[in-house]
């Protein structure tokens, strides 16, 4: 079967570039700022870049895991309050931490097609500035005594209420169906793959030591606008030791006893912030003189049955991996760049098990045995969400323009287009994995 | 001619607001006891505050309120607000002639030059010119101007108070030519509907300092003459700043003219029209507000490129 980038008839989609505002650990500075607020600020970040004041583009698409719902519209007013067009049309689009890579994906897509010309994908989340519903006690009451037309029925309402109905209903990370926290979700499937409390830690210290070593080299100048008075994810720790991650004392998996090995340190923190990124057909970009860093090739969506155990509930980007590169003719061995999103440090080592494992590629993928293990030196290279931290629907737009910066700046390898993976997991035990090359393709050089 | 001329004061902090309408209420009471006429001009002195900075927790409550976006660059009203406790210091002098309580604030002219970064130092001055005859008292233009630490003007307000039945001696009642009301008001299609609480003034208040007694509370301006309290002139005018919206310029100056003002709580009906030039860039954005149900107009004005 042909992939959608071979298909006659189908353009390419590039990544021309992205910004994002630092990611602040909840609580810190962005206490005040609303996803709106984040989001705006990102765009037009990205708008002053690019140069695209009172342009109208093809289409703006992003989304909020923790969204309140006056928000409904959340992307449309924040393009309204933003320098672009306001002729700009935008959708609103929710997949858990997904969210960022599926914008990117559906308007890549629409892009191929011909739809639109150009788009903004994005992401936003704020642990610090949750909504909070009223508890289902007080939301039915409230419900009934708009519907009520007299007084006393208003009263007989009203009765109703009691003092345990008064607490506010805050959203939490917690999975409907097994009550479980994702945290706890995970513990059990770290410790299903045995991976060490000391394997985390190494995880953890290397995405703060690569993340560090990125800016200090001036990686992000380009991808991103300082707010707020932050122009370094707060989450960072540049000094941060294996003594001192070794030092944390176990969060999840307490139940577990001996087998709890995650820590505050080897999981990622709530954190406010957002990401963005700008797309557009070759001619788009040609016409602007704007750069193509990479193209998005193509992109899987995966689930796994993880409300009875089967699965483990952040694994579903096991499966969707080994079919993304089975579609495009790939091994894991061709990919130059992973970048498997560090939801807890146990969610990137246990995916690595499983693909490593015999039994699982056999029984799980339908292969004849192992898929295969990933280069650890090709594995976050510029780190990523346990150092950078990890505001649900903005990583997306984070690790797609970052990854498009790093093929543009490797450019080719052995011939033909650096390649890039980007792997993402989500609540509802979801993920949704992507393939991008270095522009120039190995075609467009030649001509 | 009088003795402050070219003096400059250099406060050493922001005054307090709350303070400067104790003191004004004080003074007033201390003039009306001892018969004091004061004399027909105005302090030469200017006011200064050096190195202010932005708080940026009430620069976020400001741009929620206000309905602007929460980047990263001061609202022209914002900058108002900073610098308002500098002006207000000024007439708050004891050789100011007006008084300052029950002052009405007619018309304001703001010049920005470019956008301002919450964490820039910023050098604020203040003083009052123009005093001048007006057919229902006495005009003076309260001036103030921003500047960055190079020197560099940035933003430049002109706020026009009126003390309202305060003649003094020598100033010409017929100086000041009033066409605002000669052309009859017929209300236009609303684009907007503003809802305003009774708590306007009291959440304007909140995030511009400006407790003015008369914008608080039924009790507060009925103890000032006014039958229920009414909304800051500045919180309309940024209100309908932000509604302009980003399609401004980075050069710009916002202008409004106040008329009757807007008893909270009330319904505003609003109309902005924008105007481009052939190629399409904004050139300016006229807003005008109005009751709904009367028809009177509460305020207009415009926001036009600098550039």
């Amino acid at each position: 079967m042909p992939s959608a980038a071979q298909s006659p008839g189908v353009r390419k989609a590039v990544v021309i570039g992205g910004n994002r505002i630092p990611f602040a650990r909840s609580g810190g500075a962005y206490t005040k700022s609303s996803n709106q607020d984040m989001l705006t600020a990102a765009l037009d970040g990205l708008i002053a870049r690019f140069g695209l004041q009172g342009e109208r583009i093809g289409e703006v698409a992003a989304g909020a895991v923790l969204k309140h719902s006056r928000d409904f519209n959340l992307t449309r007013e924040a393009v309204l309050g933003s320098a672009l067009s306001a002729e700009t049309p935008s959708y609103d689009l929710q997949q858990a931490c997904a969210t960022g890579l599926e914008t990117v994906l559906g308007l890549a897509n629409k892009i191929k097609l011909g739809q639109i010309d150009s788009a903004v994908a994005g992401g936003v989340d704020s642990a610090s500035d949750a909504p909070i519903a009223v508890s289902e006690g007080l939301r039915e009451v409230l419900l009934d005594l708009n519907r009520a037309k007299t007084l006393p029925a208003r009263l007989k309402i009203l009765a109703r209420l009691r003092p345990k109905d008064i607490a506010p209903d805050a959203p939490g990370t917690g999975e409907p169906r097994t009550g479980l926290s994702m945290g706890e979700h995970q513990a059990l499937t770290t410790a299903q793959w045995k991976i060490t409390r000391e394997a985390q830690d190494e995880l953890a210290y290397a995405s703060h030591r690569n993340l560090a070593a990125a800016y200090e080299r001036g990686f992000f100048d380009d991808l991103l606008t300082p707010y707020r008075g932050l122009s370094r994810d707060s989450n960072l720790r540049a000094d941060t030791s294996l003594e001192k991650l070794a030092s944390l004392k176990p969060v999840f998996g307490k139940s577990l006893g001996a087998a709890a090995t995650m820590t505050a340190g080897n999981s990622t923190p709530l954190t406010d912030g957002a990401a963005t990124v700008l797309l557009g057909s070759e001619e788009w970009a040609d016409e602007r003189g704007l750069p193509k860093l990479a193209t998005v090739v193509d992109g899987e969506a995966a689930a796994v049955d993880f409300v009875h155990g089967k699965d483990g509930l952040l694994m579903a980007p096991a499966f969707a991996v080994p079919r993304l590169l089975a579609r495009n003719g790939l091994t894991l061995g061709d990919i130059d760049f992973f970048e498997i999103h560090e939801a807890f440090a146990g969610t990137v080592l246990s995916t690595l098990a499983a693909w490593e494992d015999e039994d699982f590629g056999r029984d799980r993928l339908g292969l004849s045995g192992a898929f295969g293990a990933v280069d650890r030196g090709k594995l976050n290279v510029n780190g990523s969400s346990l150092a950078a931290g990890h505001p649900f629907a903005a990583t997306g737009g984070r690790i797609v323009a970052s990854l498009a910066k790093m093929l543009h700046e490797r450019g080719t390898v052995d011939g033909r287009p650096a390649r890039g993976l980007v792997s993402i997991c989500a609540a509802g035990g979801q993920g949704v994995v992507a393939i991008l090359e270095a522009y120039p393709s190995a075609e467009g050089e030649q001509v | 001619m009088n003795g402050t001329a070219g003096q400059t004061v250099l406060l050493p902090e922001a005054p307090s607001l709350s303070k400067l309408y104790l003191n004004a209420a004080a003074t007033a009471a201390r003039r009306r006891i001892s018969g004091t006429r004061p004399a027909a001009a105005l302090p030469g002195a200017r006011h200064e505050l050096r190195d202010v900075t932005a708080d940026v927790e009430k620069l976020t409550a400001f741009q929620h309120l206000l309905g602007e976006s929460a980047g990263d660059f001061l609202p022209a009203g914002f900058i108002h607000a900073l610098a308002f406790p500098v002006a207000m210091s000024v007439l708050n002098r004891d050789d100011f002639p007006l008084p300052l309580l029950g002052m009405i604030h007619l018309e304001n002219r703001v010049e920005q030059h470019r956008p301002v970064h919450f964490s820039e130092a910023l050098d604020i001055a203040a003083w009052v010119e123009n005093l001048r005859g007006h057919r229902a008292g006495t005009l003076v233009d309260l001036v103030a101007d921003v500047r960055s630490k190079d020197g560099g003007l940035l933003w430049t307000g002109v706020s026009s108070y009126l003390a309202k039945g305060f003649f003094l001696p020598g100033t010409d009642t017929n100086s000041v030519q009033t066409n605002r009301a000669d052309a009859p008001f017929s209300p236009p299609d609303p684009t907007a509907l503003w809802t305003l609480g009774v708590d306007t003034g009291r959440n304007y208040a909140g995030v511009s300092g400006d407790f003015n007694p008369i914008h608080l509370s039924v009790l507060s301006a009925k103890a000032l003459g006014l039958k229920r309290s009414i909304a800051h002139g500045m919180y309309l005018a940024s209100r309908a700043l932000a509604e302009v919206g980003p399609v401004r310029s980075d050069a710009f100056s916002w202008e409004v003219a106040f008329e009757a003002p807007v008893f909270l709580p009330a319904r505003v009906a609003v109309e902005i029209s924008t105007a481009r030039d052939g190629s399409g860039s904004w050139l300016r954005s006229d807003f005008t507000g109005w009751n709904p149900r009367s028809g009177r107009r509460h305020f207009r004005g415009v926001v036009a490129t600098l550039e």
